[in-house]
């Protein structure tokens, strides 16, 4: 295994160091390690490239001169090989190093960590000093999260099993657009191919291992997509108007879009996604809340309420 | 998170990246660069080994890469070919750009030119990447009131927070001495004794209002700590929306069936949290919250009668 592994980095020390296309024959007759017959060679290096290619060196095919046809070179473009963010300063790798410690223990910790041992390669110290205090964490461990990020850098459709509202179970198949949390969930948000419209699901109701698909991949994501500014804008579809008791509901108060001073109480207004889930928001908050409108919804409350007191009497 | 490749490509890469890292950290120890790699010493041993073996065509003295690293401290010359460090994969600045995500509202309000700099560390990296703008990572609790816990579990300082319980729909203060961050469902908690309650509690830090340093003597724990909250068993009956009541009482959904059991420290979480399925579900056991629940589910009924 030593032996291929010397090979691969040979050929990319090669490949990488010349300046001029060089040819399988070049390949074969200076860098070491291509032995045996001419088609064991050929395979050898056809495997070594898709190797490479794997570790995301790209080998260049080209040749000397476009005027004639002679036979077509490899070599590695260092502009393509190198990492290259301009000139970083301390601070800069401080603050990649904090982006990077917070995956710890978390799905993408393994290419975080990678990550910085290349960036720390740069010969920049990192300057700690300059920086407050902080270790925030990101909270995903979910298994299909590295799946899921990968396919959407690919253009590649997933599969997964979904938890419906009544606890089934539902094959779905999407093209995945993004991932972001929103509210300590995460959410991954793209076209759902049976459904051939927009949906977003929560990554903790996957209740399967999620694949991908080569089928159907290299689709568009649209540029202007946001999936936060997507979620926000279905939350704010509604309006609401509920008196709230002074001193009481502060998740209420926190989320309202207006507070008016009504002696003993406030009234606010707030948005919401749907009315189960402010007739739930409500019922949390007891007889400190009252809704005042819309009606519909407060008739609805009415016989919710009703529901709880018959199921408890 | 899984081990270090020790695969043919994995170890290729990690002897690719090993190059510029040794050409920028000249004498490390030996058990460092193992554990800046997350290998066992005798692993680096054997990719150095094999490092010293690669080199420019002709592969002689002068074009072979010159290691060495038999006195523990492990040096390398002759390899500018590979000295850049590569170029990051489309994975590892996914990893960096919602870690920079996090970081930049994670910031302290005071820390402006800091979340300048990172802004434009994401939009480097993202012109670099197929998925500009689609990552997004937003922390539950404001970066002031985290760096400033944050610098007191280092100090080990009491610390007086405004703390909103959502059970009893209060905002408090109280004088705590903060033991640990944890992880539970999600959200992240402070560990701390708290003096008003003499005991450990844990707070939700996307509950914490504010936080700053207390003059108040801190608590010392001289024993190791541990979680002495009272449970208080009830019993469930889902009638509707079974999801819902799976996630919001944290059952399992192998256990979702017929009567449900589960567990709470509190009889007000309790009793609101099953006024808030709003008919869905059925609280069983104990016979005292389900009288909470008749008696407030009358309550509300009236107010909307008579408003």
């Amino acid at each position: 295994m030593s032996r291929k592994i010397e090979r691969l980095i040979n050929l990319t020390i090669a490949l990488l160091a010349t300046k001029r296309y060089l040819t399988k024959n070049q390949i074969f007759a200076s860098v070491e390690g291509y032995e045996g017959s001419a088609e064991a060679k050929e395979r050898m290096f056809e495997r070594d490239k898709d190797d490479l290619r794997n570790l995301g060196v790209a080998i260049e095919l080209g040749s000397f001169d476009p005027l004639f046809e002679d036979e077509a070179g490899y070599r590695i473009a260092p502009e393509g090989y190198a990492l290259d963010l301009g000139a970083i300063t301390g601070t800069e790798i401080a603050l990649l190093s904090l982006a990077a410690e917070a995956w710890k223990g978390a799905a993408l910790d393994q290419s975080a960590q990678s990550a910085l041992t290349k960036l720390r390669s740069m010969g920049v110290d990192s300057d700690l000093d300059a920086l407050p205090a902080l270790a925030p964490r990101l909270m995903a461990t979910h298994a299909g999260f590295q799946v899921i990020t990968t396919a959407i850098s690919k253009r590649e459709r997933i599969s997964f099993s979904y938890l419906s509202e009544s606890l089934k179970s539902e094959l779905r198949t999407i093209e995945p657009y993004a991932i972001a949390t929103k509210a300590s969930h995460w959410y991954v948000a793209g076209r759902d191919i049976s459904k051939s419209a927009m949906r977003t699901f929560r990554l903790d109701r996957i209740d399967s291992e999620v694949t991908t698909s080569k089928n159907g991949s290299g689709y568009e994501i649209p540029p202007d997509f946001d999936l936060l500014a997507s979620l926000a804008l279905e939350q704010s579809a509604h309006i609401a108007r509920v008196d709230i008791r002074k001193g009481k509901a502060h998740l209420m108060r926190n989320a309202s879009l207006s507070i008016e001073d009504k002696g003993e109480w406030d009234q606010i207004t707030i948005n919401y996604l749907d009315s189960r889930s402010l007739i739930d928001l409500l019922l949390w908050h007891g007889d400190d809340v009252l809704l005042i409108a819309p009606e519909s919804l407060r008739m609805e409350l009415i016989d919710r309420v009703q529901e709880i007191i018959d199921l408890h009497v | 998170m899984s081990k270090p490749s020790q695969s043919s490509l994995g170890r290729t890469a990690r002897l690719l990246d090993l190059v510029p890292y040794l050409a920028s950290h000249q004498g490390i120890a030996l058990s460092h660069l193992a554990q800046d790699f997350s290998v066992t010493e005798p692993e680096m041993i054997a990719d150095l080994t094999t490092l010293w073996m690669c080199g420019l065509p002709g592969y002689t003295p002068l074009e072979l890469m010159d290691l060495s690293f038999e006195s523990g401290f492990v040096t390398i010359r002759n390899a500018s070919t590979l000295s850049n460090p590569r170029r990051l994969s489309e994975e590892e600045m996914i990893a960096l750009l919602l870690g920079l995500d996090l970081v930049i509202e994670s910031l302290p309000s005071e820390r402006e030119d800091l979340r300048v700099i990172a802004a434009d560390l994401v939009a480097r990296l993202s012109s670099r990447v197929s998925v500009p703008t689609k990552l997004s990572a937003k922390p539950s609790t404001p970066g002031s009131v985290r760096a400033v816990i944050q610098d007191l579990l280092q100090k080990r300082g009491a610390l007086e927070i405004l703390y909103h319980s959502s059970y009893s729909d209060t905002v408090t203060s109280r004088v705590v001495t903060p033991i640990e961050f944890r992880e539970e469902n999600n959200f992240e908690y402070l560990w701390a004794f708290c003096q008003r309650a003499g005991g450990f509690r844990s707070f939700r830090l996307d509950r914490i209002q504010s936080a700053q340093l207390s003059q108040m003597p801190t608590y010392e724990p001289e024993s190791p700590v541990q979680d002495k909250a009272a449970t208080i068993s009830y019993t469930l009956r889902a009638h509707s929306r079974p999801r819902q009541i799976m996630e919001r009482f944290g059952i399992d959904k192998s256990d979702f069936a017929g009567d449900l059991p589960a567990a709470s420290f509190s009889y007000e979480w309790i009793r609101r949290s099953i006024l808030a399925c709003s008919g869905s579900v059925e609280l069983v056991q104990p016979a005292s919250v389900r009288a909470l629940i008749l008696h407030s589910g009358r309550a509300i009924l009236e107010r909307y009668k008579a408003g």
